[in-house]
């Protein structure tokens, strides 16, 4: 018989229990039969039957054992076993099941967002031979330092490259951007661009799909073809991956390239987090970008040479890079800044998983978030063990009988186990859907339409293996105590019921214990969040935000045209009804956008610090509802002539001329222009509301390929934005809507990862205090029950309901002391830990603590007040009745 | 396998000689023929021919059968297959030498 059939009749022995049972009756039967036709009566035919057979039983026993496999049948039998038990209580399944189920579900979504922004290689051969090139950056004069600085000019790459020789083939990535993009008769769409060095491909070991790549020889600078790579995911989301789109032509930003090729499935570009669309080859850009020390867009990526090392690397390339740096020294470097320069130095870290802008951003919040989930697990496993434990004090006389009746310790562990392997693994199955849906939404969350971030999370094998894995390990947690414990059942005193079980009861309290700690982590970490965001919120930006339309637009090309097109567009939507302000300016602010400049005071040294710049249109301030102190706001006869006419803010004016006047004093900036300070506008924030407030300088508008155009008005941004795109219509030469969006959203988009934190971090906490409250619900409840006896005679001899409620409260006290105790510095700890991502918030801020005390200790109450009641209330008699 | 002289061995050579003779029968049949050749002096237990019966069967030396008996109950017969034909004539062999071995000691020693 093969083992094909013995796996079949270990999983459904039915079979083969009748098979056995029929020929053994055939038998006896025939030998019944036999014995009758010799004159014996039938009971007599049949008595001598049995007898001459044997012992039936074990005769079926032994042939059964011989045509399955025990261990697998026993191990079915369990899972049937607890399954069934399962379903006889469907309240402690649904418990267990969903509480495991959404940790589960949280650890698994979180660890595959970790995993796609930071762990995974690019999918290019040899990923670990791959490097990129760091320097570290000083912090800026305020605020907390920026961390690493991956940016470089391309001056020095080319040194660099120079330099590496043989160890190493450099190549460039440009920060990717969004630009306008149109094939053949399609409306236009924005795609995300990145500029390369033309043989970045080449470097990276990314094939073409379609056509082909760049190459070194036919792109070099200044380049004669005007070509362009598209990603696999573009062309076939664009162009139906037609195979005939080699040769076809695209419009980028308004100029025509033809596409050479397509890149290989997968390869989507060099950080995780952003899906380039389109490649254009470096040697493409404007020419002052090669000759240029102090525009640093890039990111150097390499890959070393089969026989080469980092260190060796590195020893070639940092004597030139401090050469160059020197050579960035000027006469007029202040002092702070040539210290700066020298003592920078070059590192190379690991580019297996490329570079990532998401990732520096987000990476601490993640693990953080990992953590919390962890916890979350944690508290979920602790509940599940206090119920388990509380179930099995009610099985034991089952398990008595069993022992009594030869199980070994082993055999009943291992019944105990499967039960918990099957919630587990029904909690894993719900916790996978919830992942399926919970990582999207919360990469989703942080997503912006003008920086999407996509990751690549496809919830693959390596996710199934770490769901599973944390599925066993709860299984062992929350399972192997209370298995321990229930398998030790002394037969006699259980089958007497006798109840001396205080053992159970500890070990429950410490699981409470264990889960109060936990759960007050989190709260303390959630209120920690949800206060910083309202703090962050609750900042002046020094502007009004709301109602304020932000429209990117796009100019005429005539160049002398531009200005008076500019300015007629803005008067004439300042005329439609509804409107209260239109003003322009140059990029966005909250863009994350910014020009900065040195400012250089008569007869001083130029500014340490670089001051943001900023070209405005006359009503910006009224427009934006900064008001001006001083002076006046800017006149369409203001333009870029010496010395330009400028408003700054309170704080630069404080910062450059103490308490004097200011209004008619002058000063330059780093390229010389001369400016005269002609009005004072009142503090505002420029790029985020994380940092205090800074000083601003506005200058009237220059011809623009491209503006913002603001428009303050009491409708919404979708009705204002069709109507300032049939305005444009009616003015004609190119000039066209781009994009829409509000000063809110761009001013909200600042404070992403704070509303993240606080949402997720809100959400975690709300779960975990449901949990802890479930569990000291449970154990609570569970030993007032087993002391009713104890209530119905006190009861009975006179105890008010007072006294008793005292009672039940007074058994809550020492679990709740424990774990607040070993919460309380948990949260300390970590608050300690979080300081960076929490704003306005000390590390022991008594608000957040005393939240979280507050918000706890209700809810214990709450919790504990039902079994509480329902002590005060036992009926006497009913009480001492049951027995 | 067991040691040629161990009582298992020998209920299997007892019920392979038994088929391969006689053909294909069920447990009864076999207990019964067994007690009437042997003319009662191996005492078996019926019961333990079916484990003998079903491990044989897993060995692939024998193959069993339901068959519908007359009045409409199920009844299992077993025959002897090839290799089990081929084990018989090995273990006989085996047997005959061990017993005359036996033989000539009690004669000779």
């Amino acid at each position: 018989m093969s083992w094909f059939s013995r796996v079949k009749n270990s999983i459904s022995p039915h079979g083969l229990d009748d098979d056995l049972a029929d020929e053994i009756r055939d038998h006896l039967e025939r030998r019944a039969a036999d014995l009758q036709d010799m004159g014996f009566s039938p009971a007599e035919a049949r008595r001598r039957a049995a007898l001459a057979f044997g012992n039936a039983t074990g005769i079926r026993e032994r042939s059964r054992d011989l045509r399955l496999w025990a261990a697998l049948e026993g191990a079915c039998q369990d899972v049937r076993f607890a399954w069934r038990g399962l379903l006889r209580n469907p309240a402690f399944a649904a418990t267990a099941v969903l509480s495991l189920g959404l940790a589960i579900g949280a650890n698994t979504a979180i660890y595959s967002i970790v995993d796609a922004a930071m762990f995974r290689p690019l999918p290019v051969p040899q990923p670990a031979r791959l490097i990129s090139l760091a320097v570290p950056e000083a912090s800026r004069s305020e605020g907390p330092p920026s961390g690493i600085g991956e940016t470089f000019s391309y001056p020095l790459y080319e040194r660099l490259r120079l330099a590496a020789g043989d160890s190493a083939r450099l190549a460039l990535f440009d920060s990717p951007n969004r630009v306008e993009a149109e094939a053949g008769d399609a409306p236009y769409e924005e795609v995300t661009q990145q500029f390369v060095s033309p043989d970045a491909f080449d470097i990276l070991g990314v094939p073409p799909a379609q056509g082909r790549l760049f190459s070194s020889t036919e792109d070099f600078y200044p380049s004669p073809r005007f070509v362009v790579v598209l990603s696999y995911d573009y062309w076939r989301r664009r162009f139906g991956a037609d195979p005939a789109i080699v040769g076809q032509r695209l419009v980028l930003s308004g100029r025509t390239y033809t596409i050479l090729g397509v890149a290989r499935l997968g390869f989507s570009g060099v950080e995780p987090g952003r899906f380039i669309d389109v490649w254009l080859p470096v040697t493409l850009t404007d020419s002052d970008v090669f000759t240029n020390s102090s525009y640093k867009p890039f990111h150097i990526m390499g890959r070393l040479a089969p026989t080469a090392t980092a260190e060796r690397l590195m020893s070639r390339l940092q004597p030139v890079f401090h050469e160059h740096q020197e050579s960035l020294i000027g006469l007029s470097t202040p002092p702070a800044v040539r210290e700066q320069l020298r003592a920078s130095a070059l590192f190379a870290r690991s580019g297996a998983n490329g570079i990532s802008a998401f990732r520096r951003t987000f990476s601490r919040p993640l693990w953080i978030l990992l953590g919390v989930a962890a916890c979350i697990l944690l508290i979920a496993c602790a509940n599940v063990a206090s119920l388990l434990l509380a179930r099995s004090t009610a099985r034991s006389g089952e398990m008595a009988l069993r022992v009594s009746l030869g199980a070994g310790r082993a055999r009943l562990v291992r019944q105990l186990l499967t039960e918990s392997l099957l919630i587990s693994s029904l909690a894993g199955l719900c916790g996978w859907a919830v992942a399926q849906v919970a990582a999207p939404a919360l990469v989703a969350m942080v997503s912006k339409r003008s920086d999407p971030v996509r990751l690549d999370m496809a919830l693959d094998t390596g996710m199934l293996l770490f769901c599973a894995a944390i599925c066993t390990l709860s299984a062992l947690l929350f399972g192997l105590l209370p298995a321990w414990q229930a398998s030790g059942a002394g037969p006699m005193a259980a089958l007497r019921r006798a109840s001396g079980q205080t053992g159970r009861l500890r070990l429950g309290r410490f699981f409470v214990g264990v889960q109060v700690a936990f759960a007050f982590c989190l709260i303390s970490a959630g209120a920690g969040f949800l206060f910083s965001l309202r703090n962050l919120s609750a900042v002046d930006p020094g502007f009004n935000a709301r109602s304020v339309t932000v429209l990117t637009v796009a100019n005429t090309p005539q160049r002398e045209r531009q200005l008076q097109l500019m300015h007629e567009l803005q008067m004439r939507v300042a005329a439609l009804p509804r409107v209260q302000g239109t003003a322009t300016g140059w990029m966005a602010i909250f863009s994350g956008a910014r020009r900065a400049q040195r400012v250089i005071l008569p007869g001083k040294q130029p500014s340490e610090s670089a001051e943001t710049f900023y070209r405005v249109s006359p009503n910006y301030f009224s427009t934006l509802q900064t008001p001006l102190v001083a002076g006046r706001d800017f006149r369409f006869g203001d333009n870029d002539d010496e010395p330009v006419p400028t408003i700054v803010n309170r704080a630069f004016a404080r910062r450059y001329f103490g308490d004097e006047s200011v209004l008619g004093n002058e000063f330059r900036r780093d390229d010389g222009v001369r400016h005269q300070i002609v009005g004072i506008a009142a503090d505002s924030h420029f790029g985020d509301l994380h940092h205090g407030v800074e000083p601003i300088v506005y200058m009237p508008m220059k011809p623009p390929a491209g503006f913002t155009l603001y428009v303050r008005s009491t409708i919404d941004a979708g009705s204002v934005a069709k109507m300032v795109d049939r305005e444009a219509h009616a003015l004609g030469s190119g000039v066209r809507v781009r994009d829409t969006t509000t000063v809110e959203t761009l001013v909200g988009n600042t404070i992403l990862r704070e509303k993240l934190l606080a949402a997720i971090g809100g959400a975690f906490a709300a779960l975990g205090l449901i949990l802890a409250a479930t569990g000291l619900f449970g154990i609570l409840n569970y030993s007032v029950v087993r002391r009713t006896k104890e209530f119905g005679i006190r009861a009975a001899l006179g105890a008010t309901p007072l006294p008793l409620y005292g009672l039940v409260l007074k058994d809550l006290v020492p679990m709740i002391a424990g774990g607040l105790t070993v919460g309380l510095a948990g949260s300390l700890a970590l608050m300690r830990l979080t300081r960076s991502l929490l704003f306005g918030i000390q590390p022991a801020d008594p608000l957040v603590i005393g939240t979280a005390i507050a918000v706890f200790l209700g809810a214990a109450l709450i919790a504990a007040g039902l079994p509480a009641r329902r002590a005060a209330t036992i009926d006497p008699v009913m009480a001492l009745r049951q027995e | 396998m067991a040691s040629s002289n161990s009582a298992q061995t020998a209920l299997d050579v007892l019920i392979l000689t038994l088929l391969s003779r006689r053909g294909p029968s069920h447990g009864y049949g076999i207990a019964n023929a067994i007690q009437e050749i042997s003319e009662e002096a191996l005492r078996v237990d019926e019961g333990s021919l079916y484990p003998a019966l079903h491990r044989m069967e897993e060995a692939g030396w024998i193959a069993a059968e339901w068959m519908i008996t007359a009045n409409k109950r199920r009844a299992r017969i077993y025959g002897i297959t090839p290799v089990g034909s081929k084990q018989l004539a090995a273990e006989t062999k085996r047997w005959t030498s061990f017993s005359a071995g036996v033989t000539r000691v009690l004669r000779h020693a």
